[in-house]
């Protein structure tokens, strides 16, 4: 359980989190239809912040004018400085750290330079640490749509366990060619303000905002004057189904909202803010969700009417005016809903609604397949389930292979190194050698044909690469690059004006956490799905990641290390984990990453 | 139509990445989808692109695409019909 001591959402409906609840109250919508916006040969309806009034607003701030900013990097230093204003700590401390949600960065810069460093999603994050003086390292969290929450998930951890007292949660993303041609590449966008839960709903809306949450580790640190907000519980679980669609079924959703649901009483819950897209499938898979769980009869609402969806920013622009309704008595309605119509039947809300309740449920739901649920409530509970902090066995590796640029060494010790030293070819060499019979594999980008063959390796050392449901398996993954050897591929296909043809195949690999996706999917792991951007491998933040699975999730095993491929060079250490007092297999902590 | 039939298998092949198949491993009257070369919703949004690129034909709405991509052949007597480029 963490508290909520201060927040921020900038976007076109305000540049605080109270401008934005008023905005909102009033029934506002940031979209509009845009047209000859962003180099997009078609027209879009998304809600764009006004360039020009964040530049003002920018330049308010106290050492604005120092470097050269992005606007996704002014946007979230905007934020992130408002909601530390309203927290009143000080960022300069080795007990705070800086958690950035993010989908796609500063994936914009390609259009300039397909090498541009500052695409680098650990980039933005230290810029925007430097800025505030923050001394301890960034944690990037890139998990597709769920990053949001998942990165409130990642903070719970980091303040119960990793040594913080406050985690400055941030999430951010802008619009640009790149994403609004993907999306509609997939077609997957509204030509008009979006109708979440609508019978006839007609597909998403993009929406550009900054939106940050600072946390507490102790309810002490909640100011007397301030309505405490706790986040008492959070949960990832994956479908293992597809890496884009949703499951029919709500495998994964289902699963994340019982394990919350467990800390709860359900008639303390005043409603379920929904991910709410407007998709068929997104909306539908929800319904089941909430029908399988027994939530149906909850007032139900979606804020993507007015905000659109913005990406890596969604899950905590959500949770903050979520809460706000719960500290208003206020359930907002879902904009774009008349006349509601899913395959389960459900309750969204048509008009604002009035309740006493002290608790809601966030979910949300992404593409790798990954789901998220957050229990948030005004009240302190009484008696929290304790989390099983005995550590009664140290992490130990059951496997482990390691390939640097095609050069592997595989569980068994032994090494296989290519004739050919093109990638995509060699791993199509090595597919063969292990005889994997998976056609999908040639569908893959090469981050996720990498992740493939080094986890193939692994789970044949233990006997588990089968397709056996594994409800007690995670699979937690950490590089450098993203997706950015994918991201270049998929701004080949938008470049030219004469040939431009976004590829919604290629397009489906531009996010990191695909790569998990895949291997859930392939093993048919339905436990937690992480995917962490950093530096450089590190021992100690990957057990940290790896403790926190095995301890607070029901996995018993992780596959997990790092997975990088970029302009033509990958590096793999990839891991099967477990704790374990079987003193024949090598601690973790003592592995040698570089 | 023949000559288009295989010109097509070749572009399906290329563009959904069907590494391990050749043009006479696709029946032509088989279904595209389910059973037949086990493609999903993204290989039909690739083939949307696909009939955009070198046929010039522009889908507005991806369910458009499942009664056009029954078959090989239906395909092709669609493209025929309504190819611009």
């Amino acid at each position: 359980m963490i508290f909520n001591i201060g927040d921020n959402i900038v976007s076109p409906l305000g540049w605080t989190s109270d401008e934005n609840w008023c905005s909102v109250l009033e029934g506002k919508s940031g979209g509009r239809l845009c047209i000859d916006s962003l180099g997009v040969p078609e027209p879009f309806f998304a809600s764009l912040l006004d360039d020009d009034e964040l530049e003002t607003k920018f330049l308010q701030l106290r050492h604005s004018q120092d470097v050269n900013y992005t606007k996704l990097e002014k946007m979230a230093i905007i934020s992130v400085a408002d909601a530390l204003s309203v927290s009143g700590i000080s960022p300069q401390s080795d007990e705070v750290v800086l958690i950035l949600s993010t989908t796609k960065g500063n994936v914009e810069l390609l259009e300039t330079s397909l090498t541009h460093d500052r695409a680098y999603l650990t980039y933005s994050a230290q810029r925007i640490a430097d800025y505030f003086r923050i001394p301890t390292a960034p944690v990037v969290v890139s998990n597709a749509c769920i990053s949001g929450c998942a990165a409130q998930v990642t903070a719970n951890r980091l303040l119960h366990r990793g040594g913080f007292r406050y985690a400055i949660v941030c999430g951010v993303d802008v619009l640009s060619k790149f994403i609004v041609s993907g999306f509609q590449s997939f077609k997957a966008l509204s030509a008009e303000q979006c109708k979440p839960f609508d019978a006839h709903r007609t597909g998403l809306n993009l929406g550009e905002a900054a939106a940050t949450i600072v946390y507490a580790k102790d309810r002490k640190d909640v100011r007397p004057d301030c309505p405490c907000a706790c986040l008492v519980a959070g949960a990832i679980c994956n479908d293992a189904n597809h890496i884009s669609g949703p499951s029919r079924t709500a495998e994964g959703l289902t699963s994340a909202l019982s394990q919350i649901l467990a800390s709860v009483d359900s008639d303390r819950i005043a409603f379920v803010n929904a991910h709410g897209t407007a998709t068929r499938y997104n909306d539908d898979m929800e319904s089941v969700a909430l029908s399988r769980t027994g939530l149906s009869n909850l007032p139900v609402n979606s804020l993507k009417g007015y905000f659109g969806h913005t990406l890596g920013a969604a899950g905590i622009l959500e949770v903050i005016l979520s809460t706000r309704q719960l500290q208003h008595h206020t359930i907002l309605r879902t904009l774009g809903c008349e006349e509601p119509g899913t395959v389960q039947p459900v309750r969204p809300t048509q008009k604002q609604e009035s309740t006493d309740k002290s608790s809601f449920v966030k979910m949300i739901s992404g593409f790798g397949g990954g789901n998220a649920a957050l229990l948030v409530s005004l009240e302190t509970p009484n008696s929290v389930k304790k989390n099983n902090l005995a550590e009664v066995a140290p992490i130990r590796v059951l496997a482990q292979d390691l390939c640097y640029d095609g050069l592997w060494v595989r569980p068994d010790g032994s090494t296989w190194q290519p004739e050919i030293a093109d990638p995509k070819r060699w791993m199509s060499e090595l597919y063969r050698q292990l005889d994997l019979n998976y056609p999908k594999f040639f569908k893959m980008d090469k981050l996720s044909k990498l992740g493939t063959l080094a986890a193939e390796m692994v789970m044949r050392h233990v006997g588990q690469a089968t397709d056996e449901l594994k409800s007690d398996w995670a699979v937690v993954c950490f590089n450098r690059a993203s997706s950015l050897d994918d991201d270049r591929s998929y701004q080949n296909t938008i470049a030219d004006a004469d040939n431009y043809f976004p590829s919604p195949s290629v397009f489906v690999y531009t996010l990191a956490n695909i790569v998990a996706g895949e291997l859930a999917i392939k093993y048919r792991i339905l436990g937690e799905t992480s995917f962490y951007i950093a530096e450089h491998p590190d021992v100690m933040q990957m057990e940290r990641a790896f403790a926190d699975v095995l301890d607070l999730t029901p996995a018993r095993f992780v596959l997990g290390g790092w997975l990088d491929f970029d302009n033509g060079h990958c590096s793999v250490r990839l891991f099967i984990v477990s704790r374990s007092n079987d003193e024949k297999l090598p601690r973790f902590d003592e592995m040698i990453l570089e | 139509m023949e000559h288009l039939i295989e010109e097509l298998k070749k572009e399906i092949i290329e563009v959904l990445n069907l590494e391990e198949m050749t043009p006479a491993d696709i029946d032509e009257n088989a279904p595209l989808f389910g059973e037949g070369l086990g493609l999903d919703s993204i290989d039909a949004l690739e083939l949307i692109v696909l009939l955009e690129k070198n046929y010039g034909i522009k889908l507005q709405n991806a369910n458009e695409g499942k009664e056009i991509f029954k078959s090989v052949r239906v395909m092709a007597e669609y493209i025929k019909e309504h190819r611009t480029k």
